[in-house]
């Protein structure tokens, strides 16, 4: 809310400098977002005196005049405007100004005759909405004076929280200012001079939804002549972003910034049968609203009517035709108390909402329908002339008396974390218009309302009752009376101390084992992104990553894709299934950034609904694209492939105390390179791995425009993801006797996976067998072009002796003799 | 033959051995003269032969002369070959001279994303004090992101959380990580100390400072006699953990779930409480918003609020990160530009 402090003053004083006046609302809960200074877009406009208006002798709408700035030779300025006569004050524009807009003023010449600056009109100064005539100053007006001096404000930016719709306004900030400064409140006068006929005479009200509508105040004012606002009622608008309209409307809107009630006010003449209604829509009802937009009224909106249907949409917006026009001049006053609920919801049905409905939406004081009534009137005719009607018609004129909410001053002590006198949480309340007085021991405290209400027994404890104000329909429980004392005193004052009770039981952190294969991932070269969990459904499509099929997972995927049913965009409308699609997003950014390679790696989740079950399941996605290791003066450069991908799944693995894992091939094609992709799975009594390691087809890549050759990208599902700790390393004997080594060369067909020749080795190896491994692959003479070579390490051992010569001879026989057999392998000697 | 004649030859073979010694070059000539005077056919045993052409008497003279010889020279030969293992070894140390200066062997190091790292800093400072972390889904349901939260339906506060529904019915994407109030209290009992740190989402357009995807760490203590003190004293603690010392305050906030509420204020860290555009010349800037848990809240998690108080803190990860790492845009985070990342060494 928008606040400019001249306007404030009127109903409160202010010491401070509008610095120090914002950090005492601040910290009083009205946070000050900004400090404006109105009129600071004004430069070198000045106060003049027209001295003579004369024709333009080559243009029909154009003057010449002379003005006086108070000083210097009088200026000759050409002006276009109608409304100018001699004597008047006006705003001149001195050659160099600048106005709102960033428009600059300079020396011209007007069809041939020289402008010495311009008279400015209240639009031009962004100050009232005239745009036709120059801005005529009150003759008393101080010749030579800056604008900006003149007219100048300083307008404070109130961040009003939602609890607080009282203090949308500048009476509620008023009061505020007054709790801060101890300053004293001034109401303005609001005082009434009936005439003519009664208000019933003119006009009917028939509240059929009293529950929607607890409280309708009308008043009528008769023949009022409808024209610009006084230009200080206009400026004082536009100061608080509120754009001047008319006299009428201009009464309705002050009152609404400057009490906090909206009211509308209707021309008379266009309500039918000179009845109001109050109800709710039939269906088929349209209305054209006063942003001109015709609209289809649903059978749940509450409506204004007359006899022959609606004239606007209660608490949100009037209706065009029964607009106040230039030729108005009886008009009607509604000031009325809406349901805040039916309200917003008709604001949101309508995509509607305006300065009006979000008042209303916050709860309205009921006593404010008939002041606001009243207090419309009363600048209607002022502004307006006319005659105000005598009387109200008033629906519920039974005003409701302040509530009484009885809180216990200990425990606000105890919340806040240390006493407080009750003489001093008294003397804090009451500077908010809360009154206290002491309540019998044992009454009834509120500690909660709707929608868990609890109601206790104050025990022995002390117990007051505060009188709540009317306009305070924030404060219902006990907590709500510490929060007032505390915000009054001044949350600066709140003692720091660190908690001094017991500590809850050990649990571990769920993001351990995740932390160490970060540390992990990154200290072998990859970098860890963070994408976004809603994604173009576009993307997952056209990558067409598989659902694990056939893998055994911690965490499975489940169900179908989960849709946003208001996206943004539909780039960012569904939640992602997979990583991958998000993954090769990043590599296409950085490619487009010029980056060569890319070694990335993210853990986040995957979202799917069963029914109306949403499930969430922990992925590891990486992804490889480029050179492995850059060209650099020791090394050339050797690009990534599946391999480096496999590398960084086994270091994984050992990180996690997992066994090598197993891989098996996937041919399956799209989106997978036919003969480069593979699912890989390892488990162990605690955790388990598992997942799909593939270079993409090429023809992903193209659907990505990527420069990039080969991208590798695995996505895993890994228990410690989720689950937290990391399975406990327990430590092996060093053997005691020597192992020994011994290289093994298999020569098979160029199809066999390696996998078998080892997992043969192994079986074939015997009790002695610790470890065997691939140290070379060789191809060419003397083996035939369908062959190649593997050559394995053995390495042989036992706990308890060191092993003989034909002890390992012996099971190197076996193994020969095995593999020969499993995979008709050639053993190369 | 006589004594002195053979005396002489061996003196002057001596004479000559030595010579050679010293002129040898390298080892391979050493290990020649070695053999070339001591060896089974060398020199000095060459001489040595004639031995049995002198007297008697005169034979243990000649034996003592040639061994005191044949001493000298292997003596010899022994210093040379060490006075040559040096000069061999710095040969082969001035050939294998490198250029130091030549950049070394790159090792490949990835970094870490600021947002999970930020996490990780906020979470270790609340770890000292005995938080233990709890996470909670994503995909939420209305009741447990907003009406056990005291957000009923069509309360005005809503429009604080611009939401985005998804089509399950009754859910949504979290718009903040204060569900994890309820659902560690419906399985924790007095005193729980909790952090839950995750992603939100918002029906928000994108700019420098807003986003529809972000993350959250909400806090949550709940003891007897747990007081807005306590809260202001853990807080104090972590700002000066991650920003360093300076000065904090509390100032009103609002948020229908917690009663009082607070926003906590930290002294600007960019101008350190002058007054600056990054702090809208304030001097302070806002970490996080807090308070003491609604009743309603409490009651809802299963917790008597006339016998346990708590309060609940919920700050935004990139707020914090921004602040801590100076980055100017909120949309670098998710975007995953690598010239970014990589600053995160």
């Amino acid at each position: 809310m928008r606040v400019p402090l001249s306007w404030l003053r009127d109903y409160v004083d202010i010491q401070q400098t509008p610095e120090q006046l914002a950090e005492r609302l601040t910290l009083l809960g009205m946070e000050v977002k900004g400090i404006d200074r109105w009129g600071a877009a004004w430069q070198k406009v000045v106060v003049g005196e027209i001295l003579t208006v004369a024709d333009h002798p080559r243009a029909d709408r154009l003057h010449l005049t002379t003005i006086n700035i108070g000083e210097g030779e009088p200026l000759h300025i050409v002006c276009g405007a109608s409304n100018i006569a001699p004597g008047q004050r006006v705003p001149v524009a001195l050659p160099g100004a600048v106005l709102p807009g960033d428009r600059r003023i300079e020396r011209t010449e007007k069809m041939g005759i020289a402008s010495e600056g311009m008279l400015c009109s209240g639009d031009e100064l962004n100050i009232t909405s005239d745009a036709e005539g120059i801005l005529i100053l009150p003759s008393d007006t101080k010749l030579g004076v800056q604008l900006s001096d003149l007219y100048g404000d300083v307008v404070l930016d109130v961040d009003v929280k939602p609890n607080r719709g009282d203090a949308l306004c500048l009476m509620g900030l008023a009061r505020e200012v007054a709790a801060a400064t101890g300053a004293a409140i001034r109401w303005p006068e609001i005082t009434i001079e009936e005439a003519g006929e009664s208000v019933e005479s003119l006009l009917r009200v028939d509240v059929r939804e009293p529950g929607l509508c607890p409280r309708f105040v009308g008043r009528w004012v008769g023949g009022a002549k409808i024209g610009p606002s006084p230009d200080w009622v206009q400026m004082r608008l536009q100061a608080a972003g509120m754009r001047p309209v008319s006299n009428v409307v201009d009464a309705s809107n002050y009152v609404m910034l400057e009490l906090g009630k909206p009211t509308h006010t209707f021309n008379g003449a266009a309500v039918q049968g000179r009845t109001i209604v109050v109800r709710l829509a039939q269906p088929g009802e349209r209305l054209e609203t006063l942003d001109h937009v015709e609209r289809q009224l649903t059978p749940d909106t509450l409506i204004i009517a007359d006899t022959s249907g609606p004239i606007g949409i209660a608490g949100v917006m009037g209706g065009a035709h029964s607009e106040i026009t230039d030729d108005t001049t009886e008009i009607a006053i509604e000031s009325a108390v809406f349901d805040a609920v039916s309200v917003r919801r008709t604001g949101h049905r309508y995509a509607l909402r305006s300065e009006a409905s979000l008042r209303f939406e916050k709860g309205q004081e009921t006593r404010l329908a008939r002041i606001g009534a009243d207090r419309v009137a009363q600048l209607t005719q002022a502004w307006s002339g006319g005659t105000i009607a005598v009387g109200r018609i008033d629906t519920a004129p039974v005003e409701p008396e302040p509530t009484r909410l009885t809180f216990r001053p200990v425990r606000v002590g105890m919340l806040l974390g240390a006493p407080i006198a009750t003489s001093e949480q008294r003397e804090l309340l009451s500077r908010v218009g809360i009154e206290t007085e002491s309540a019998p021991a044992g009454s009834r405290i509120q500690v909660a309302v709707e929608p868990r209400p609890l109601v206790v027994d104050a025990g022995t404890d002390e117990v007051l009752t505060a009188i709540v104000p009317t306009w305070r329909r924030d404060l219902s429980i006990e907590a709500d009376i510490t929060e007032e004392v505390a915000r009054i005193r001044g949350y600066e004052t709140t003692p720091a101390h660190l908690p001094d009770t017991l500590m809850p039981a050990y649990r571990h952190p769920p993001t351990k084992a995740r932390n160490a294969m970060r540390e992990t991932l990154a200290g072998a070269g990859l970098t860890e992104v963070v994408t976004h969990a809603l994604i173009d459904p576009a993307d997952e499509a056209k990558l067409e990553w598989p659902d694990d099929d056939g893998l055994s997972m911690a965490e499975p995927v489940a169900g179908r894709t989960i849709n946003v049913t208001n996206p943004l965009s539909a780039q960012h409308s569904i939640l992602r299934r997979h990583l991958a699609a998000s993954l090769v997003d990043v590599l296409a950014l950085n490619e487009r950034q010029g980056r060569e390679s890319v070694a990335i790696f993210e853990i986040g989740k995957g979202y799917g609904r069963s029914g109306d079950l949403a499930t969430e399941w922990n992925r590891l996605g990486i992804l490889l694209a480029g050179d492995a290791t850059p060209h650099s003066w020791t090394q050339p450069a050797r690009p990534f492939d599946i391999y480096d991908a496999k590398g960084v799944v086994e270091l994984l693995c050992r990180r996690l105390g997992l066994p090598e894992p197993s891989y098996s091939p996937d041919d399956r094609g799209y989106p997978f390179h036919p003969g480069r992709a593979l699912t890989a799975q390892a488990r162990s009594d605690k955790e388990s791995l598992g997942g799909r390691i593939a270079e993409l087809h090429p023809d992903v890549l193209e659907k990505w425009d990527l420069r990039v050759q080969r991208v590798i990208v695995a996505e895993l599902s890994i228990s410690g993801l989720a689950s937290g700790d990391l399975d406990r390393v327990r430590v092996e004997p060093m053997p005691r006797f020597p192992e020994v080594d011994r290289d093994l060369a298999i020569i098979v067909d160029e199809a066999r996976p390696a996998a078998e020749v080892a997992e043969s080795i192994g079986r074939h190896g015997g009790s002695l067998l610790r470890r065997v491994a691939l140290f070379d692959l060789y191809r060419g003479a003397p083996l035939a072009a369908s062959e190649k070579s593997l050559a394995y390490r053995l390495v042989f051992g036992a706990d308890d002796r060191t092993l003989t010569e034909s002890e390992i001879d012996g099971a190197m026989a076996q193994v020969r003799a095995g593999v020969e057999a499993d995979i008709g392998a050639r053993i190369r000697s | 033959m006589d004594f002195e004649t053979l005396s002489a030859d061996l003196r002057s073979l001596q004479d000559r051995a030595l010579k050679e010694i010293s002129a040898a070059a390298d080892p391979e000539a050493l290990e020649q003269l070695q053999i070339q005077y001591l060896g089974k056919k060398g020199e000095l045993t060459g001489v040595l032969r004639g031995i049995g052409a002198l007297p008697a008497e005169d034979r243990p003279r000649v034996g003592a002369v040639a061994n005191v010889i044949g001493e000298a020279v292997k003596g010899a030969l022994a210093s040379r070959v060490s006075e040559l293992h040096s000069v061999v070894q710095a040969r082969r140390l001035a050939a294998e001279k490198v250029d130091v200066t030549m950049p070394g062997r790159p090792i490949a190091r990835g970094t870490l994303h600021p947002i999970p790292e930020t996490i990780e800093a906020i979470v270790s400072v609340f770890g000292q004090f005995g938080f233990v972390v709890y996470e909670g889904p994503e995909v939420e349901n209305d009741l447990t992101n907003f009406q056990m939260l005291n957000i009923a339906p069509d309360h005005p506060a809503r429009d604080l959380w611009d939401t985005l529904y998804v089509d399950i019915p009754g859910h949504l994407l979290r718009t903040h990580t204060s569900p994890g109030q309820i659902r560690v209290m419906e399985t924790e009992k007095p005193p729980i100390r909790a952090l839950l740190p995750g992603r939100c989402c918002r029906y928000e357009a994108v700019d420098a400072s807003h986003g529809f995807e972000f993350f959250q760490v909400e806090g949550l203590m709940v003891d007897e006699g747990t007081s807005l003190a306590d809260l202001k004293g853990l807080l104090d603690e972590f700002a000066h953990a991650l920003f360093g010392p300076r000065k904090t305050r509390f100032r009103p906030g609002y948020y229908p779930f917690t009663e009082p509420s607070v926003a906590f204020d930290v002294e600007c860290v960019v101008c350190g409480g002058i007054g600056c555009p990054a702090c809208s010349k304030s001097g302070w800037m806002t970490i996080l918003g807090a308070g003491m848990v609604h009743p309603v809240v409490l009651q809802y998690g299963g917790i008597d609020p006339e016998k346990y108080q708590g309060f609940a803190f919920g700050m935004g990860v990139e707020r914090i990160a921004n602040l801590r790492h100076s980055v100017p845009d909120l949309r670098y985070y998710l975007e995953n530009d690598l010239r970014f990342l990589e600053q995160f060494r």
